[in-house]
């Protein structure tokens, strides 16, 4: 089984629009009206969910939900085929907006909320149906940002947790979660960057910083990091070697990143599960990514176009261990 | 069909010490009328009901809940439910409790939804622990 946990789900809300206008003075009429929109769950877990759902592999998403909104993310989940298993919570489940302009969809506006407070009988009963999950998954993974007021150090615990009852774990996280819990040995670990490309005080500024950010946490016990390059390429840091993963699709083709890249590692976990080799996983996954970012749909479960998208897909070994 | 086919797969539940207040704000807030009771394994070993919370409260007029005129004043109702909301949950559930598993017929699911008048049904696995539920809306949504 395999367990997916969002601390801090969201609706995802997402606006296609003619031209976005943003007025710089007051004017009378500032309305931006919407072609067309579309509500789902979000957060990196729930996307790596829905994907794997698609792809017909049972998992069940494990979180905190509250609210109206709380509701919509339960109820898309379970129409997509995932078993929930969510505490519910005083506060409202947040709401992210992305707003798509008429042929520059590959440069979305982005307004992400913090997320509702979780209290501490909250996160208690949420770590004791997590403790009684555990032990019947193989994978856990830990995904997306802690809400406010729990300790950015709970990854870790979960982390630890899940080891302890004989799963592997993914961490796909940033900033002090990240921190906290590499150190975990998580099995396979996907920074998040996307708001400082900086890793454990190392500028991803290049490909051999990258690699040595990537290294730095496999010497800590991690099997593999994958850390975002460009938008079309990754790198991918093993104990005995480096992959680096590209596609020579153009961004100007992205039609919605949102979820994009939480469907890439969830196509590496979903071959990774199937015991494929490293180099296979890394290209599906990469091509699973392509495919929701080409597509209007958020997240892209329809296999022969994802195996359409791994003719585009590359994965060099580039470096072996000690070279 | 088989039940697999038309559950629901949600394993929200609580453990049998959850306190009596608690389980009104997540009855409330998952709108579910009932909810099982799981051990630390998960498996089912309770149920617990909107109505056996009244039961507590008024077991007394709880034969006549059909018709509120019988309850001479909600303030006995609000004083009793305040009384027993720091009691664990198992000083009220219901130890028998009427599952499927998910290889059950969609009849026997149904059979059970109708004679027994609960709007979820519990679905177990082979070691009875929970794996979803079968709603009534689950039935009649597939009937239609």
């Amino acid at each position: 089984m395999i367990i997916t946990v969002t601390l801090n789900p969201a609706v995802d809300k997402i606006y296609w629009v003619e031209h976005l206008r943003i007025c710089e003075v007051t004017e009378e009429e500032f309305l931006t009206r919407a072609l067309r929109s579309a509500t789902s769950a979000g957060g990196k877990g729930v996307n790596m969910s829905v994907f794997l759902s698609g792809m017909g592999m049972e998992n069940v998403a494990m979180g905190f939900v509250g609210g109206h909104t709380g509701h919509v993310v339960v109820r898309d989940l379970r129409d997509r085929g995932v078993t929930t298993n969510f505490i519910w919570t005083r506060e409202e489940t947040r709401t992210n907006i992305t707003v798509l302009e008429k042929g520059r969809e590959n440069v979305p506006l982005f307004i992400g909320e913090a997320g509702g407070g979780v209290t501490p009988l909250e996160l208690d009963r949420f770590l004791r149906r997590y403790r009684r999950m555990v032990g019947r998954a193989e994978w856990v993974v830990l995904a997306g940002s802690v809400p406010p007021g729990v300790d950015p150090g709970i990854y870790r615990e979960l982390a630890s947790l899940a080891q302890a009852a004989g799963a592997k774990v993914v961490l796909s996280a940033g900033g002090e979660p990240l921190v906290q819990t590499f150190e975990a040995c998580p099995y396979l670990v996907k920074p998040d960057t996307r708001e400082h490309r900086e890793l454990l005080g190392i500028d991803l500024a290049s490909r051999e910083k990258i690699i040595e950010a990537g290294r730095h946490i496999t010497s800590c016990g991690a099997q593999m990091v994958v850390i975002s390059h460009q938008v079309t390429g990754d790198i991918a840091v093993t104990r005995d070697a480096v992959w680096e993963i590209r596609t020579p699709v153009r961004t100007a083709e992205f039609r919605n990143l949102v979820g994009a890249d939480d469907v890439f590692l969830g196509g590496i976990l979903f071959r990774l599960v199937q015991n494929d080799p490293v180099e296979e996983a890394l290209r599906f996954g990469l091509a699973a990514g392509l495919a929701s970012a080409e597509s209007e749909e958020k997240v892209c479960v329809d296999l022969r176009r994802i195996e359409a998208e791994m003719e585009k897909v590359t994965a060099e070994r580039i470096e072996r261990e000690g070279t | 069909m088989k039940v697999r086919e038309i559950m629901t797969r949600d394993l929200t539940a609580v453990e049998r010490d959850v306190p009596v207040r608690e389980l009104i704000f997540i009855l409330e807030n998952a709108e579910m009328p009932n909810m099982p009771v799981v051990d630390d394994d998960g498996q089912l070993i309770g149920f617990i009901s909107e109505k056996d919370l009244i039961r507590a409260a008024l077991p007394g007029y709880f034969e006549l809940l059909h018709s509120a005129s019988f309850i001479p004043d909600m303030n006995q109702l609000s004083t009793k439910l305040m009384q027993i909301a720091d009691d664990p949950i198992e000083k009220y559930m219901r130890r028998e409790v009427h599952y499927v598993t998910e290889d059950d017929d969609d009849l026997r699911a149904a059979d059970l939804v109708i004679r027994q008048g609960v709007k979820n049904l519990p679905v177990v696995d082979a070691e009875k622990r929970l794996v979803g539920r079968v709603r009534r809306i689950d039935l009649l949504r597939y009937l239609l």
